[in-house]
């Protein structure tokens, strides 16, 4: 028995230990490109060659790279949103009717992000410039609610499974009308989830580089200049941009931390589908 | 079913919503700071936009910016790779997308069978100030018809580090195959230049005309060079592979980019080897379809001036020889020692008497074969170590 | 009946158009473009076999195919391996705060541009780079990393590895650990609990991250190009490569349609492992 939970406490620290090589691993490069990004050295080596904040200074004032910081913000938005109606309706449909070529429609939606980028922007661009869209921000929209519509399905849909059956049914007997029920009950329901999608949709159009590569033409995205700058001329602005939009990021993945902390309780709540879930039916159906 | 499905998505999906909504919620800062400073920016006098497919660097500041000035223009450049990556991309977008197209020029004769160029006026342009060998290049011209107008050039050849190389081994291709070097070569990944300076190596004088024999010759030398070949890099890649001493030679380029490096310090250089060397040559034509005919000729004009061409030799992203005679006036006289770097003086051996004693090359698409044909082979090459 | 048919459809048409406009006729177009000719630059719709003929002979299309599945086969084991003892560690041996902590650090890399890491891996890997800087103070002499299958896989594996080990460790933390608790008390060791009770319950989780890891290898033409040296060429760099020859858009098309074909039995072998006769 000694024996067997001192290899146990064994296994834990060699397990421990590991996890903690496996988060270097992925979190050396991000460290590497903040410290180059500080680095005199245009190229990134080793020693380094002072301190510097040129690079930021460069991306900061680089027209192109404003323009495409612009240009990624405004696209991503109405990606987000889209994606997220979208997505809603298809996760929905998914969860509450059945009809025929039913499994064939959920392949349809969620097909997509398995599709190799570089095959999506040859197939985007070959087919949007027979549409005369190729080269147009719209190309950029359309491609990314594409590929970003299949996360805002799957989360809704999660969520959907955490809700009980009878609580549409209850409405339904409260006379709500489906459409009113959908509105009052299940939206609210998943208000949760339709943010966390909204968000998660507009940081996955805001981080793609292949498909916007083949079909942005001359209206590059972030991702974009940086892909244009790794091919061309090579320089710590790369790291400066990398570094700008991950330092920013973790900073509210930590505000979020945060928040996800204090509503705790509430979410708990939340969780257990049939008791709160009925107290909401009710209410809703007052209101109506 | 229904129970199982939900056991298992109940603890699943709420830790994936969690860890998702803090992930979601970080992607908003950098969201809602860019959107800021794109508002306040929009405002002020709207310049015009004039819009350039190129090479990467025709369009920075240190060339634009004193045009753009001048005529209250913003110019919004498409960077390529390649003549290939430039014909796909105007290929693939409407006629007028582009109002400048700097293409190599041995691609002005297909864009112009094409349909993609506006016909220029040859007097508009300083051709009287030109060295006589560029005010008719070939290709350019289809009988008096101009369609591109010559804006710089360069040489290619042996690119290698000092450090490594003694420049007396890189006089000569067949340090490419030096075991010394295994591992250390590098191609930039275009089939052009590459094929070309082997087929000089491998002895034909017009390396890009090749009967079938000779083309036959050509791949069963640059197979044996295959092993000695660390990859295939495009510019940047070429760049940081040179500078960090992953590659001591590479094959198929030359100063254009060892003479940027050269400026931030690293050791290297390019040399035009005894077997001789080529040619390659940027120009500038208008894309049909243009709603901007005058602002593209005015930059045109603007770029082959002498002021102009003195910016162009040199440009931060790659320097290069330039074919206006006043241009090498002016640059000898504001920067002596990039003029004598550059070997663009007019006292004494300069970059012309190279030309003119028959050892550079223009590269140009192959003549016997399709273009195809070579880069079929160059995709082969790649794929066998 | 009719009520609910009524009802889904104002729900049920506008993603389903969406999709079937901008996703399904884009990859269809690709199918059909696969069958056009190329003249004088342009595409021209034509109904001809010769680019399928003309790939599918190539010995080089077919060791691309083959070094682009064993790399991709090699990014799933690779990233499944290492991921997997911290997926364990993370799922049994931790709270529930510092797991959510340390899944937190696993979504940290998704804000990274997956350009800026491989840039940042070429420091590392480069001959003269941080690597082989710190293992020349151990004695060991520098190991070529950069241009090699080697630097690929890395890169596959920055890709894959915090989605495959969130997958994990989500999958085994579902794991009932009353079922653990009973292998303990029948005196299983920690070995044969792994391999005998952990490892096929997390079975699904394990596959279906593996999948994951070899879908995104499979096609990402970054690695292959800034860590692998360009060559050998995988299919996607293929793909680029002959776009870029005299625009033979049709034969990029047919590599696409190979790439497609294998992505979708592989995904269906794959799932029928995780799941078995359940799905």
């Amino acid at each position: 028995m000694m024996s067997g939970n001192g290899m146990l406490k064994i296994g834990r620290w060699f397990g421990w230990a590991y996890t903690g090589y496996t988060f270097l691993f992925i979190l050396a490069p991000i460290a590497a490109s903040l410290v180059f990004s500080f680095n005199a050295d245009r190229f990134p080596s080793l020693p380094l060659k002072g301190f510097t904040t040129d690079w930021y200074g460069g991306t900061f004032t680089d027209p192109l790279v404003i323009e495409a910081f612009q240009r990624s913000v405004m696209v991503s938005i109405p990606v987000a949103l889209l994606s997220t109606i979208l997505g809603f309706c298809a996760a929905y449909c998914d969860f509450r009717f059945e009809f025929r070529g039913k499994s064939l429609f959920g392949l349809l939606m969620l097909l997509p992000p398995t599709i190799p980028a570089v095959i999506m922007g040859l197939g985007m661009l070959s087919y949007l410039s027979r549409i005369n869209l190729a080269g147009e921000v719209w190309a950029v929209l359309i491609s990314h609610v594409v590929i970003a519509l299949p996360f805002a399905m799957a989360m809704i849909r999660l969520r959907l499974a955490q809700m009980d059956a009878a609580l549409e049914e209850a409405s339904w007997n409260l006379r709500a009308s489906p459409a009113q029920t959908l509105w009052h009950v299940v939206l609210p329901f998943c208000k949760q989830s339709l943010v966390a999608a909204f968000l998660i949709t507009a940081a996955v159009s805001f981080d793609e580089f292949a498909v916007a590569w083949f079909v942005s033409g001359l209206n590059e995205t972030v991702p974009v200049r940086v892909l244009v700058f790794l091919q061309g001329q090579v320089s710590p602005v790369i790291n400066a941009i990398g570094t700008a939009v991950f330092t920013s990021s973790i900073l509210l993945v930590a505000i979020g931390m945060g928040f996800s902390g204090m509503g705790k309780a509430k979410r708990a709540a939340a969780d257990s589908p049939a008791q709160p879930a009925g107290g909401a039916v009710t209410n809703n159906g007052l209101s109506l | 079913m229904k129970q199982e499905d939900k056991s298992l998505q109940s603890p699943f999906r709420r830790r994936f919503l969690q860890s998702s909504t803090a992930l979601a919620a970080g992607s908003a800062l950098p969201l809602s700071l860019t959107a800021a400073s794109s508002w306040a920016q929009s405002s002020g006098g709207q310049p015009r936009t004039l819009t350039m497919l190129a090479w990467y660097g025709h369009a920075e500041p240190d060339i634009v910016a004193e045009f753009e000035a001048k005529y209250n223009v913003k110019v919004k450049p498409k960077y390529y790779t390649g003549g290939d990556n430039m014909l796909a991309l105007i290929s693939q977008s409407p006629a007028g997308t582009y109002d400048l197209i700097l293409s190599d020029a041995e691609y002005v004769p297909q864009l112009r069978k094409a349909g993609y160029l506006e016909r220029l006026e040859a007097k508009d342009y300083p051709f009287d100030d030109y060295f006589p060998e560029f005010q008719k290049f070939p290709g350019h011209w289809d009988g008096n018809d101009l369609y591109a107008v010559m804006v710089r050039f360069g040489f290619l050849g042996v690119a290698y580090n000092t450090e490594a190389v003694p420049e007396s081994k890189a006089r000569s291709f067949k340090v490419y195959w030096d075991p010394a070097y295994k591992g250390k070569v590098g191609h930039f990944d275009w089939y052009l230049p590459n094929m070309g300076e082997i087929s000089l190596y491998a002895g034909h004088k017009a390396p890009y005309k090749l009967e079938k024999e000779q083309f036959g010759k050509l791949q069963s030398v640059m197979k044996s060079l295959r092993p000695q070949v660390a990859g295939f890099f495009d510019y940047g890649g070429t760049f940081s592979g040179l500078k960090n001493g992953q590659l001591q030679l590479v094959c198929g380029i030359g100063d254009w980019i060892t003479g940027t490096l050269a400026r931030s310090g690293a050791k290297v250089s390019s040399v035009v080897p005894d077997e001789g060397g080529l040619q390659w040559t940027e120009s500038l034509s208008i894309g049909k379809g243009t709603r901007n005919r005058d602002l593209a000729n005015a930059f045109i004009q603007y770029i082959t001036s002498a002021q102009g061409q003195v910016k162009s030799a040199k440009m931060a992203a790659y320097p290069a020889l330039i074919p206006n005679r006043k241009g090498w006036e002016l640059l000898g006289q504001s920067d002596a020692a990039e003029a004598r770097r550059q070997g663009m003086v007019l006292q004494g051996h300069n970059v012309m008497d190279d030309i003119r004693s028959g050892k550079i090359t223009f590269r140009q698409l192959p003549v016997q074969q399709s273009i195809e044909d070579w880069n079929d082979f160059w995709s082969e090459y790649k794929e066998k170590a | 009946m009719s009520n609910t048919s009524r009802r889904r459809w104002p729900l049920l048409l506008p993603p389903l158009l969406w999709q079937l406009t901008f996703f399904l006729l884009p990859l269809l177009f690709l199918f059909v473009i696969s069958f056009w000719s190329v003249v004088n630059f342009r595409l021209e719709p034509d109904m001809t076999l010769k680019n399928w003929d003309f790939m599918l002979s190539r010995s080089s299309f077919w060791s691309a195919y083959g070094h682009t599945w064993a790399l991709a086969l090699g990014a799933a084991a690779v990233t499944t391996a290492c991921s997997f003892p911290a997926a364990c560690s993370l799922a049994f041996t931790v709270s529930e705060r510092t797991r959510k902590l340390a899944l937190m650090f696993l979504v940290v890399p998704f804000f990274t541009s997956y350009l800026v890491r491989v840039y940042s891996w070429q420091a590392f890997l480069a001959d003269n780079g941080i690597v082989n800087a710190l293992l020349s103070v151990v004695g060991i002499d520098g190991l070529p990393m950069l241009n090699s299958d080697f630097g690929s896989l890395v890169g596959y594996v920055t890709l894959a590895l915090p989605l495959v080990t969130l997958v994990q460790t989500m999958g085994l933390a579902q794991i009932d650990r009353n079922l653990i608790e009973a292998a303990h008390n029948l005196r299983a060791g920690p070995v044969r609990t792994l391999f005998e009770v952990i490892m096929p319950l997390a079975k699904p989780s394990l596959v279906v991250g593996a999948l994951f890891a070899f879908i995104l290898a499979f096609g990402d033409f970054v690695a292959p190009t800034y860590l692998g040296g360009g060559a050998p060429p995988t299919l996607s760099n293929l793909i680029i490569d002959t776009t870029k020859s005299g625009q033979q858009w049709p034969r990029a098309a047919v590599v696409a349609i190979v790439m497609i074909l294998t992505l979708v039995l592989t995904s269906l072998a794959a799932v029928r492992l995780a799941y078995g006769r359940r799905k």
